[in-house]
């Protein structure tokens, strides 16, 4: 009983460990899981757009700092423009310059990241020294009116992010108090659409929190060219943290959002150029696999086919199909119990047939076994030594292969020529052992056996064809550790082949 | 109860009812945790089992001799000398395979036993064969075995076209559980293959008489060619053929075996050979259901660990004996 429940726990532990790695793969690294299902990523473009009016041009788009740290998909198509990015203190800027350009201009620039987000708003450390809350320069009754919101705010708040939620539920309280609207009038002066959240930056500064502009980008494929949303970055003693004004009291979702800028620098500055703007469009893109940025950034890449060097896969693609091969192979001798002329020919076989297509395949082997078995049979009368006699019939085998494949090209069948991986060792030991059987056990068994191989590789190879098996090999290598599961509980199976049912129809007990 | 699908087939729970083994159950449940790996090549090898055999004072076929090379294949004048009838076979073939009986002589040529006529080049063809591991589990190096042929005793010649037939117990735990007879037909060319057509027989554990018979899995009481009846024949020397079966299983260790014998007309019953994974046919053959055998001795061998040898027979004829099926 023991011995049971190490071998349960064994299996348990492999389709675990197995079907774990696979469903990270799936849901974290956004491998799909069915074969024609294609990745996909959010890909965002800000375009710049501005009228140039001939003198020369300087475009500063401030970028996202986790797009440079993690290296995610980023290009830029500036055609006529010099191009650089720009680096100061963790915060990066893309420049472009121009001697001289006149009439409306565009300027792009893309990031690419996975499907599920990436954190771009969340907390950072100051790169430099702790910061000190700027002074929002504010005078006379807008200074006190604003002194004695802060003092409101500071009241019910223990930390800078409840802080933060007081300071926004005041200013957009419907019923706002008398210094909120007098606050509000000033403020929507310099700015109309982000009064408010300019305001609360302010608010808070006042209140000893350093906090500064930050720009975030909607992930939402329907809104179409987007306007940047103003966002508030403040910093908690510790981090700088992002929030959205409107939901002042809960942290960014990254599924949701993607902070462009943060760092306080101005979104966009353009010199040489009026009616500078810039606008976003954020796009589910479908990409090939090998480009996923999760998986070439993850560990588990080696537990894919992208692995491997390019030359390598080819190889690959057959190796990782064996274990199914096998797999069939012990299904169908210790539950169906067929009968083969030796334990993995099949598979080889199978492999073989991988490589053609089915009907020239099967021909091609009942051709060259039955002519190779009527070889064999002449060389037994020379009364030659075993191995001399193998390595004589590898030849035959040989010559055989390339007679058929010589005269099925001269009758316009081209899969004659891709035979080059039919396993010629395996089949002269086929061969020698076919004969064996043949001479101490009658032609019926050595048909039976010969025809339990064909069909047995015929079964692999539909399996090992399957499209989502194949993909699931390459892709999931992993679930391998599942099929190894299996086998071992095939093998404790103790329970009567199908084949028994039928040997023993007959069994009667005697009386 | 007859019912239609035993035309085609029976069920699992048929079989389990009946307590028919698989070959599945046979290896996890019988051969893999009794037979451990390094006493395979005991039986395997039949130079030493007959060795051990020959120590325990059980008749074996008299060794004429070992070829190990192809070098010593020169000998084989001198081994065989004026003698007519010996067979060849590989020390460690599988199965029968390789075995070649040659029953006479006609001047320089062989004449096996269905009078066919072997050179002695193919002969000398054969031993390389066998050296080079043709016959061998896994292809490995081999030795051939050169030794005397049983002459069989009449009342077993009877019951077998050409040839004679061969005798197997299966020992379980040291106790003898089934046992049967293996008779070749015109069909089967002289060979006990029941697969290629040779008759089962079972034969009763208490009095060594054949009590039921298989031909193809199917149940017959006369030999098809002879037309003799099979059933009811007393078989010589059984005490023993019984005593000499659970000694090979305490010489070689092995948990559960087939040990196949012959009847000489002189010698009496003489060993042949050890299987380490006695096949499954048995049952067919004596219409009973391993499974109904193994059980209760598994569970002697436990009440009663290290049972004398005799007392293990005298339980095992006690309780399988076939009168006792009838009840």
């Amino acid at each position: 009983m023991a011995s049971r429940i190490k071998l349960l726990a064994l299996v348990s532990l492999l389709a675990l460990v197995g079907g774990g790695v696979a469903a990270y793969k799936n849901v974290v690294l956004g491998i799909p899981l069915i074969v024609d299902e294609r990745p996909s990523e959010w890909l965002v473009e800000a375009k710049v757009s501005f009228v140039a009016v001939g003198d020369p041009v300087t475009a500063r788009l401030a970028l996202p700092g986790v797009a440079i740290d993690r290296e995610l998909g980023i290009d830029a198509r500036s055609a006529g423009y010099s191009f650089i990015v720009e680096d100061t203190l963790d915060e990066y800027a893309a420049l472009w310059a121009s001697d001289s350009k006149e009439g409306p201009q565009s300027l792009y620039y893309r990031v690419r990241f996975p499907q599920r987000g990436v954190d771009s708003g969340g907390p950072r450390l100051e790169p430099g020294d702790v910061p000190v809350p700027g002074d929002p320069g504010l005078s006379g009754t807008l200074r006190s009116a604003a002194e004695s919101v802060v003092r409101r705010a500071k009241e019910l708040s223990s930390n800078p992010d409840t802080l933060l939620a007081g300071v926004f539920r005041e200013i957009t309280a419907i019923e706002g108090s008398q210094e909120i609207a007098l606050l509000k009038r000033h403020y929507e002066e310099v700015s109309n659409s982000d009064a408010l959240t300019l305001l609360g930056i302010d608010l808070l500064n006042m209140a000893g929190v350093p906090a500064r502009q930050a720009y975030a980008v909607q992930l939402n494929e329907i809104r179409g060219s987007q306007k940047p949303s103003l966002f508030v970055e403040y910093f908690d003693g510790v981090y700088w943290k992002v929030r959205d004004p409107d939901q002042p009291a809960s942290t960014l979702d990254p599924r949701e959002l993607f902070v462009w800028n943060r760092g306080g620098d101005a979104l966009l500055e353009v010199s040489g150029g009026e009616n500078s703007q810039v606008a976003f469009t954020t796009t589910r893109d479908i990409i090939p696999m090998e480009k996923l940025t999760d998986l070439k950034d993850s560990g588990l890449l080696v537990s894919t086919i992208f692995g491997l060097p390019a030359s390598e896969r080819q190889v690959f693609r057959y190796v990782v199909l064996i274990p199914i091969g096998a797999f069939v192979v012990v299904i169908l001798r210790n539950l169906i119990g067929i009968a083969t002329l030796g334990t993995f020919m099949p598979v080889l076989l199978a492999l073989a047939l991988l490589e053609m297509d089915l009907k020239s395949g099967l021909t091609m082997f009942v051709v060259i076994v039955a002519s190779g078995l009527w070889f064999r049979f002449l060389l037994s009368r020379l009364n030659l030594l075993v191995v001399p006699r193998v390595a004589a019939c590898v030849v035959i085998v040989t010559l055989l292969m390339m007679l058929l494949s010589v005269v099925s090209w001269h009758l316009g069948m081209r899969d004659g020529l891709k035979i080059t991986l039919f396993p010629m060792i395996i089949l002269a030991w086929t061969i020698e052992r076919m004969s064996l059987i043949w001479e101490e056990e009658g032609k019926r068994n050595a048909l039976l056996q010969v025809a339990g191989s064909l069909v047995v590789a015929v079964i692999a190879y539909l399996f090992m064809e399957l499209k989502q098996i194949r993909y699931w090999a390459f892709y999931f290598p992993e679930l391998l550790l599942v099929l190894l599961a299996g086998i071992i509980l095939v093998g404790r199976y103790t329970g009567y082949r199908l084949s028994e049912l039928i040997r023993f129809k007959n069994f009667e007990e005697a009386v | 109860m007859k019912r239609w699908w035993h035309r085609y087939f029976r069920t699992p729970g048929e079989l389990e009812a009946m307590g028919v083994v698989g070959i599945n159950m046979r290896n996890a449940r019988f051969v893999l945790p009794n037979n451990p790996r390094r006493l395979y090549d005991l039986v395997d090898n039949k130079i030493r089992t007959k060795l051990l055999a020959e120590r325990q004072g059980i008749s074996v076929p008299e060794t004429f001799g070992v070829v190990r090379s192809p070098k010593e294949i020169r000998r084989l004048d001198r081994i065989l000398g004026e003698r007519d009838s010996f067979v060849v076979k590989p020390a460690r073939g599988s199965g029968g395979k390789g075995i070649l009986v040659i029953s006479g002589r006609d001047e320089d040529r062989y004449i096996k036993p269905s009078g066919s006529v072997v050179s002695p080049d193919e002969v000398r063809f054969h031993l390389q064969n066998i050296i080079a591991g043709l016959f061998s589990l896994g292809g490995k190096r081999d030795v051939a075995l050169i030794e005397d042929r049983v002459k069989p005793a009449k009342v077993m010649t009877e019951l077998s076209f050409q040839g004679a037939p061969d005798v197997r117990v299966v020992i379980f735990r040291g106790y003898p559980v089934m046992a049967m007879l293996r008779a070749s037909t015109r069909e089967s060319d002289g060979r006990s293959n029941l697969h290629q057509g040779a008759l089962g027989i079972g034969v009763d554990i208490a009095t060594g008489r054949t009590v039921h018979a298989i031909h193809h899995g199917r149940p017959v009481t006369v030999h098809p060619d002879l037309k003799v009846p099979l059933i009811g024949v007393q078989l010589p020397e059984w005490d023993r053929i019984l005593e000499i079966a659970v000694t090979c299983q305490q010489m070689t260790g092995l948990g559960y075996l087939g040990v196949d014998m012959m009847i000489d007309e002189e010698r009496g019953p003489i060993m042949i050979e050890v299987n380490a994974r006695p096949g499954l046919a048995i049952q067919l053959a004596n219409g009973v259901g391993l499974l109904k055998r193994l059980v209760p001795t598994d569970a002697r061998a436990r009440q009663i660990p290290d049972e004398e040898l005799r007392e293990k027979i005298r339980f095992s004829r006690n309780t399988f004996a076939a009168r006792m099926q009838e009840v």
